[in-house]
């Protein structure tokens, strides 16, 4: 997952890299399912695998920016965006390494009731508002993503 | 009408008097009503109304009222003025160039501008001034009678000015035995001179300004004297300088007076400063400005915080009063009208120094230190002052010298404790140099407009009257027995030996030998001989009028008497028991007596004995001094001119010179003081252009580069954004797990 | 694995994905960029669920809800790249510095 990862960001032409975040995605469905979550890892195909790299292989096909091979895909400041980067890696990690979470040895599988009746019932507003949120989204996307004729016409 | 009724009233007199001139003076002095002449003797009267419009009172009046006009124009006042030349603003030009049309300027006064027939304008403004000013004197005369004769001592309180928490000044008067004397002088000289002025100052188209300006002086003055704290006295000081400033530049519109005004309030000033401080520090060491409460308990103070005081209040009548370093403004002072030469710089002002020291002796005597210092500042003064007064040419400036000459023996006398001795000395001094300063006037009016001596001589012919009184002044100001000089100087020198000063008495016989001796140059120079001045002048040589001649003749009198009266036996007199209150306590304290002198505790004087000898020498000197100036200004008129010749050294004329120009005082004070305040004015300019002007600009700048600098962060690139963001988060999380730690 | 290398490695794949965001020219590129980021936390929180399990699964129940927001923000996003991709020709984001001082 790591290795595709990178791959998402080094790989000069576009469409290579969504193919290796559909990997990535994939993989990530993976270690949702071994943590015992397999509802969320189901959700991670569903949404992820099958709407969200869909609509971006969409948007490069749309846009042609797929095509062309980039001369220069990094920018000046790519070697500082990687110090950056291990900066926040190393710290987090160490973070991460040095507190004690007194976590359980071993993971603990999800029972699904018990997630539904949360979400349904403890995260129940979040769950409504998001829904609003998605249809703003919906929204917007269309009209933002008009083409220019189609807004004189429409008035 | 109780006496303190009196005393209150005393001072507001004058400053009624000063309202009255100012509200309605000016239309006292008026054109006469003449409804032709008025447009055939001044043509041009209408541009001289217009240009004289500055001085004017009733402006307005002018066209509607036709009756009478304003206060004379320049025209008028140059074509009817007796005194055409030298009692106007335009007097003496030197330095007036630019205000008197060149074809009207001969340089001496413009004795021949007179018009005849012109229609004079009725001066009238004497009148109110005057008489209130002899109702003081009334009045001031009764109170004098009842505290000196009857030995009462007043205070009587008019109202509180200042009631602020712990700071409560009254407007209230002390009248003891010192300010009797004072009074007596002050109101007496002082009406003498408004009597006086009546005639001197006819045909001067500010005729009434000047009787304001008197009163106003008189008023603060009496303030001064009167009052029972230091700041009511604080307040007469600064009137009477703001009085001596507006009268020596009366005539406003001579440079020379102007400049001379600005100076004489400056140097003041400069005294003044040390003596606000001194009222300050009383007032913070103390908490009263009270007189009788300041010297009961002047003594709970530290000696150094004494000695700081007196010093400090002592400059300040180093400034008033004219002594070295501050005495430059006396002479100069004399660019305005003779009757303020001798009111102002003779018998009154120049006088506060000597009474603010007599009347502070409790703190001046706890300090021997201070009472040294003041009497050799007055000794040095007096020689300093003689020694320039020996060469001077003109006959106010010698006047001018010797008043700061003798002020200087005043001092000297205060300073080695002889308090009697210098208010005695005060006294004679007012009425003998007033004396002598009206009867310059009157020479001056007599020769019209000449002041210089060299080109005088002979007016004894044509002038009986003022040189008779001016030789009974002289008289008295070289110490002769029997006249009020004598007494007052003879009593000063004799106290000086028999305490042990004896350098300083050697100084001050030497003083009084210089002092006869130019005192009585200018009686030869000026009288005797013949006349050297133009021979056309000759014929309008005449005697001045009885409004100027009369107050001569009555200041003669007590200039002859008033040492027979005060001051017989010598060291006893009745001027001592007069004043014995004041000073109890302060003769034999501070300085007073050197140890080891021939004098202990309790001297008396023997007429037989050291005090007898004391008198000769001192009545052999002045006599002696009078002959040297006879010797070599009647007999020889050669001699002075060898003797700088043949001074041994070569030196001679080296020394003339420098006493001729005053000893280089005043370019020194021109060189420090006023181009270095140039100097030092430029140098602040650069200061604030550069370094602050620079720094303010600097800010600027720097706020410029710092901008032009951090722009460049602002490139509208998203990635640059998104590596700050992420930058800040590595500082977060750096900062949060350091604190952890 | 224990709790800790799951947020190690979640870790790593932030770091990729914010490496990738502030370093590549591509405007969809920062888009998947933030895909990725947003999944590394996504990650990190099931991981939590799991090692210390809470009554009623927050973990799991955020985790899903992100997945929803970042439905919602690639569609807004992709939206938005799209319509100035066809105003200015170029996807390139060095071209988009209008803001510039």
């Amino acid at each position: 997952m790591i290795g595709a990862g990178l791959l998402v960001v080094t790989l000069r032409n576009i469409i290579h890299s969504a193919i290796a975040m559909m990997v990535c995605f994939g993989s990530l469905a993976g270690m949702y399912a071994l943590l015992g979550a397999p509802i969320v890892a189901a959700a991670q195909v569903l949404i992820y695998l099958g709407a969200i790299s869909v609509l971006i292989l969409f948007a490069i096909m749309l846009t042609q920016a797929g095509d062309a091979n980039l001369p220069a895909p990094f920018h000046p400041q790519v070697w500082v965006a990687a110090l950056a980067a291990v900066a926040i890696v190393g710290l987090t990690g160490w973070a991460a390494i040095a507190t004690d979470w007194k976590a359980a040895a071993t993971t603990v599988a999800i029972v699904v009731s018990a997630l539904a009746k949360s979400l349904f019932t403890d995260y129940a507003l979040p769950f409504e508002i998001l829904s609003l949120l998605l249809l703003v989204a919906i929204i917007g996307a269309i009209y933002l993503a008009r083409r220019p004729e189609e807004d004189e016409r429409a008035n | 009408m109780t006496i303190e009724t009196l005393i209150a009233v005393i001072p507001v007199l004058p400053l009624a008097g000063f309202l009255f001139a100012v509200l309605v003076g000016p239309r006292l002095d008026r054109m006469p009503s003449h409804g032709h002449a008025e447009h055939e003797a001044g043509h041009a009267d209408d541009h001289g109304s217009h240009s004289g419009h500055g001085g004017d009172g009733a402006h307005g009046d002018a066209g509607a009222e036709g009756e009478l006009r304003p206060v004379p124009s320049e025209e008028e006042q140059r074509a009817t003025s007796p005194h055409a030349g030298h009692a106007d603003d335009l007097a003496n030009s030197n330095g007036a160039d630019g205000v008197i049309p060149d074809d009207m300027n001969d340089g001496r006064g413009q004795p021949g501008h007179v018009v005849e027939g012109a229609p004079r304008p009725r001066y009238r403004s004497w009148i109110v001034p005057t008489g209130l000013v002899a109702v003081a004197w009334l009045f001031s005369m009764i109170v004098f009678g009842n505290v000196i004769f009857g030995g009462h001592t007043y205070h009587v309180s008019v109202y509180e000015w200042i009631g602020s928490g712990t700071f409560r000044i009254q407007v209230a008067f002390l009248v003891d035995g010192l300010t009797a004397m004072l009074l007596l002088v002050v109101s007496t000289v002082g009406l003498l001179v408004h009597v006086y002025s009546i005639g001197y100052m006819d045909g001067d188209r500010g005729f009434w300004r000047f009787f304001a300006y008197l009163n106003l002086f008189m008023f603060s003055m009496l303030l001064l004297v009167m009052g029972d704290n230091f700041l009511l006295l604080y307040v007469g000081w600064e009137a009477v300088g703001l009085c001596s400033y507006a009268l020596i530049g009366f005539w406003y519109k001579k440079p020379s007076a102007a400049g001379a005004a600005k100076k004489a309030f400056v140097v003041n000033r400069v005294g003044d400063f040390g003596f606000g401080l001194g009222i300050m520090m009383i007032w913070t060491l103390l908490g009263t400005l009270n007189f009788s409460d300041v010297f009961a308990r002047i003594t709970t103070l530290s000696p150094t915080a004494i000695t700081v005081i007196s010093l400090l209040l002592f400059a300040g009548a180093v400034g008033k009063s004219a002594q070295f370093p501050l005495h430059v403004w006396l002479p100069d002072a004399m660019e305005g009208p003779t009757p303020v030469s001798a009111l102002i710089h003779a018998a009154t002002m120049v006088n506060a120094g000597v009474y603010m020291v007599a009347r502070a002796n409790p703190i001046f005597s706890a300090s021997p230190t201070t009472m040294w210092v003041v009497a050799s500042i007055g000794v040095f003064t007096a020689i300093f002052a003689a020694a320039i007064a020996l060469t001077q040419n003109d006959i106010k400036k010698v006047l001018a010298y010797s008043t700061v000459s003798q002020l200087a023996y005043m001092f000297f006398a205060l300073g080695i404790g002889a308090w009697v001795a210098a208010i005695f000395h005060l006294v004679s001094h007012g009425f003998f140099k007033g004396l002598l300063f009206m009867g310059s006037g009157s020479v001056i009016h007599g020769a019209n407009g000449e002041q210089d001596m060299r080109y005088m001589g002979g007016l004894r012919e044509r002038m009986p009257w003022t040189y008779r009184t001016m030789v009974i002044g002289s008289l008295a100001l070289a110490g002769i027995p029997l006249f009020a000089g004598f007494f007052s100087k003879d009593e000063i020198l004799g106290e000086a030996f028999s305490r042990g000063y004896y350098l300083f008495w050697a100084v001050g016989i030497t003083v009084a030998f210089m002092t006869a001796f130019y005192t009585f140059r200018m009686v030869f120079l000026t009288f005797h001989g013949s006349w050297r001045g133009p021979a056309e002048a000759w014929h309008h040589v005449h005697e001045s009028v009885p409004t100027m001649v009369a107050p001569l003749i009555v200041l003669a009198v007590p200039t002859a008497l008033a040492g027979l009266v005060l001051g017989i036996p010598p060291e006893a007199g009745a001027i001592h028991r007069w004043l014995a209150p004041v000073f109890r306590g302060a003769e034999e304290a501070g300085a007073g007596i050197l140890p080891g002198s021939l004098a202990g505790a309790g001297h008396t004087f023997d007429l037989l004995g050291l005090g007898g000898l004391l008198l000769l020498i001192g009545a052999g000197v002045a006599v002696a001094g009078i002959w040297l100036a006879y010797r070599w200004y009647v007999l020889d008129p050669e001699a002075p001119a060898r003797f700088v010749a043949g001074f041994p050294l070569g030196l001679g004329p080296g020394i003339y010179a420098a006493s001729v120009n005053k000893y280089y005082v005043d370019d020194l004070y021109n060189l420090v003081w006023a181009r270095g305040g140039v100097l030092l004015g430029n140098a602040l300019w650069w200061f604030d252009a550069k370094v602050i002007d620079g720094a303010v600009n600097g800010a600027g700048w720097l706020a410029e580069r710092v901008g032009g600098a951090l722009r460049r962060s602002q490139t509208g690139r998203v990635e640059n954004y998104g590596l700050g963001i992420a930058a800040g988060l590595v500082v977060v999380l750096v900062a949060y797990l350091v604190i952890q730690r | 694995m224990g709790l800790q290398s799951y947020l190690i490695v979640s870790a790593m794949l932030f770091g990729i994905g914010a490496f990738g965001f502030m370093a590549r020219r591509n405007a969809i590129l920062m888009l998947i960029s933030i895909e990725l980021m947003l999944n590394s936390v996504n990650l990190s929180l099931v991981a939590f669920n799991a090692y210390l399990p809470s009554p009623v699964n927050a973990g799991a129940v955020f985790a899903l809800l992100v997945m929803a927001v970042a439905a919602a923000e690639a569609t807004v996003g992709l939206a938005l790249v799209i319509a100035i991709i066809r105003t200015r020709q170029t996807a390139e984001v060095d071209e988009y510095a209008d803001l510039k001082e």
